[in-house]
């Protein structure tokens, strides 16, 4: 089967929120540029809002925010380490794109998104700062619009054809792309000068303690794919040591739904019935907050909806089991849990992820979403925007398909690329291998290792004990999965992602000196804030020498002087568990062990196996 | 007495009166779960990639799914 070729001139790795803006951007700014969108699944229903979504968590409309309080709230929320600049292009292009999506879906304001009595989008408190931000959505069906758009204008659309190789040229110029059908096994070899990364976060990446591969709070179909491509092309990395321990409702991992309840008047209890916490915003704080309760015996945690008016209850009923993650409805009635109750939403803290629209990590990008590699862009939860949620995704997708275009446009051809047959046949090896590895055992490998070892809090020797693991699994393990059909291919790509993402994040966190962002870089050897870090990034890239480097860099200088930490201290433990009983010494010469070897030698004693002769006498 | 078949075990059930074939919830299955059987009846082929996400019955027109249940590990 030869690999079929297409050229084209941008070309976007997943069609989720942000690729499906930026295709259409791309389009809009030049209807004569040929987008290629590939996807893993279907580009209706793929992705983190596949079944629609409930809010924009961060937006400034007028009558409520403005472009700057986005930026104080993000200087917070991120501990002063950010470029300024992209928390204000967040903020600035809210409103845009809240019409873009009005249009996209067909519907009315007031409609998709509420209205006050002003006629203002109607906006709520969330973030930790006294400005309201949040923008309730009733955006069920979102996806279905993005899709028809990309398709109206006439992108080049492959669904369930995930990307699985950047081609760079001889120069290190972005090339195009290597992709395959999942189904059908056909490979394509994509030639354009531009590619926009917007594959998503790491989000199979810890293991949820339930046990179930797919059991986790992002897409699965999300695995670090566009970090990793960035990183072989040459990008850089940031804020890997950043992680993600969301709030979720436990067992179930999908969102609480905190962000939904929150604003009308929910909040955090513990076991206790208390308020544990001042606010519900997922920053660290509140992470370390929930693992203060667990490790002073007052877990579970739970959300506390019950003495909220019943309009309010039935109308969350109406949100949540009706949007984003809708079994959610069934899951409660199955555990005879009602809201109506106050521990009826238990809430849990499960596997880690790297993520930047939730958290802060990922491929490093300025605000017009150019990574460090001329032709490669990036946008949504795969490039560094610390916390910009699903307006990001849409705000720097638009940006990424615009930018992207205009790149296209004046660039040359693209230069030589290796010979596609032969990088068709070293993916396609583990199709061909006998007596290999299950692929699902060595995903459930690296990722229980992984919620193992990276965890926080952080232990020093445990994340150098991961890099052990990540070094083993890519040497031994990797390159002996054996798969039998193009659906399980793609997840060796996806193994080799998570493993790689791994070790950037374990060698990042050991890199930075220092604990911050709350319980996501809470490391135990450096159990403080320190100065020294203030505004500073930790890069992860590789050298020329092909090796995985970190370095210190300060963020671009801030433009506004905004709070740059959260109301919270680590806390001071005292484990002194007194000094435990000590035996005499022992003798370290065994007469009786010493005697057996000499005897025995290394044989196995023969007395276990039935007496020789027996199974031919049988 | 014989051993459960574990690889029987399915959340996604499929009504085979009101099915009619149409194939849309093997297409728009986001993690490529889905697959039709030689029944003409959609199966779970790739169960545990399933995230439970609710697409295929969102897209049935038929009404012909029941998501029953989440998958038991986290049920």
């Amino acid at each position: 089967m030869s690999v079929r070729k297409i050229e084209a001139d941008v070309i976007v790795v997943g069609g989720g929120s942000a690729g499906t803006f930026a295709a259409i951007k791309a389009k809009e700014t030049n209807p004569e540029c040929r987008v290629v969108v590939l996807d893993k699944g279907p580009i209706e229903t793929s992705g983190a809002i596949g079944r629609g979504m409930d809010a924009l968590n961060v937006v400034s409309v007028p009558g409520y925010g403005t472009p700057e309080d986005v930026v104080e709230a993000l200087t917070k929320v991120t501990e002063g380490v950010l470029d300024q600049e992209c928390a204000y292009v967040l903020g600035r292009d809210s409103l845009p794109i809240i019409k873009d999506l009005e249009r996209y879906t067909d519907r009315k304001p007031g409609d998709l998104f509420p209205l006050d009595e002003n006629g203002n989008y109607k906006c709520s408190f969330l973030h930790p700062t006294n400005k309201a931000l949040y923008l309730a959505m009733d955006g069920e069906d979102i996806k279905r619009g993005l899709a028809r758009e990309v398709r109206k204008l006439g992108c080049t659309v492959l669904d369930r054809t995930p990307a699985c190789k950047l081609l760079t040229d001889e120069n290190g110029k972005i090339a195009g792309m290597l992709a395959f059908n999942i189904r059908t096994g056909h490979f394509y070899e994509i030639k354009a000068p531009a590619v926009i990364l917007t594959a998503g976060c790491v989000g199979k990446f810890g293991m949820p303690r339930d046990g179930y591969l797919s059991g986790i709070y992002e897409f699965p179909g999300n695995t670090g794919d566009a970090f990793t491509m960035a990183y072989h092309a040459g990008a850089e990395l940031v804020n890997m040591e950043c992680f993600q321990t969301n709030l979720l409702m436990k067992d179930f991992n999908g969102p609480a739904c905190g962000y939904v309840v929150i604003p009308r008047g929910g909040y955090g209890v513990n076991a206790l019935g208390q308020k544990y916490w001042s606010h519900g915003y997922w920053s660290g704080d509140m992470f370390l907050a929930v693992w203060r309760e667990f490790m002073e015996g007052r877990g579970p945690v739970y959300l506390k909806l019950d003495h909220l008016p019943e309009p309010t209850l039935k109308g969350l009923e109406k949100i949540l089991w009706g949007t984003e993650r809708t079994v959610r409805g069934q899951f409660h009635k199955q555990r005879n849990e009602d809201y109506h109750c106050w521990d009826s939403v238990e809430q849990g803290m499960e596997e880690i992820t790297l993520c930047s629209g939730h958290s802060n990590s990922g491929i490093f990008v300025n605000k017009d979403t150019e990574t460090t590699v001329p032709g490669l862009f990036a946008a949504g939860d795969c490039a560094a925007v610390p916390q910009q949620y699903l307006t990001g995704a849409f705000v720097f997708g638009a940006i990424a398909g615009r930018m992207a275009a205009e790149y296209a446009s004046k660039a040359g051809k693209t230069g030589a690329t290796p010979d596609a047959e032969k990088l068709r046949e070293d993916i396609c090896a583990p199709l061909h291998r006998e007596n290999g590895l299950p692929v699902e055992l060595v995903e459930t490998k690296i990722r229980t290792k992984i919620s193992q070892y990276l965890t926080p809090p952080k232990s020093d020797p445990l994340m150098h004990k991961m890099m052990w693991w990540t070094e083993r699994i890519s040497r031994e393990d990797i390159p002996q999965i054996n798969v039998c059909d193009y659906h399980d291919l793609i997840r060796v790509t996806e193994i080799q992602s998570i493993t790689e993402c791994a070790e950037m994040a374990a060698r990042a966190s050991l890199f930075r000196t220092e604990s911050r962002w709350g319980l996501s870089h809470y490391r135990l050897a450096y159990p403080a804030r320190d100065p020294k870090w203030d505004a500073q990034y930790v890069i992860v890239k590789k050298n020329d020498a092909g090796e995985m480097v970190c370095e210190k860099r300060p963020c671009p200088e801030y433009k506004w002087k905004y709070a740059t930490r959260l109301e919270y201290e680590y806390p001071k433990m005292d484990l002194n568990i007194g000094s435990g009983f000590v035996h005499p010494a022992n003798d370290n010469t065994d007469p009786w062990m010493t005697e057996k070897y000499e005897r025995e030698g290394m044989d196995i004693p023969k007395r276990i196996f039935p007496k020789k002769g027996k199974k031919e006498e049988a | 007495m014989e051993r459960t078949d574990c690889g029987k075990y399915e959340w996604v059930k499929v009504d085979p009166e009101k099915c009619v074939g149409c194939g849309y919830c093997v297409e728009y299955c986001p993690r490529d779960v889905l697959r039709m059987g030689e029944n003409n009846i959609p199966y779970m082929h790739y169960r545990d990639d399933c995230w439970y996400c609710d697409v295929c019955r969102f897209v049935c027109k038929q009404e012909a799914i029941v998501l029953e249940t989440v998958p038991y590990l986290i049920r």
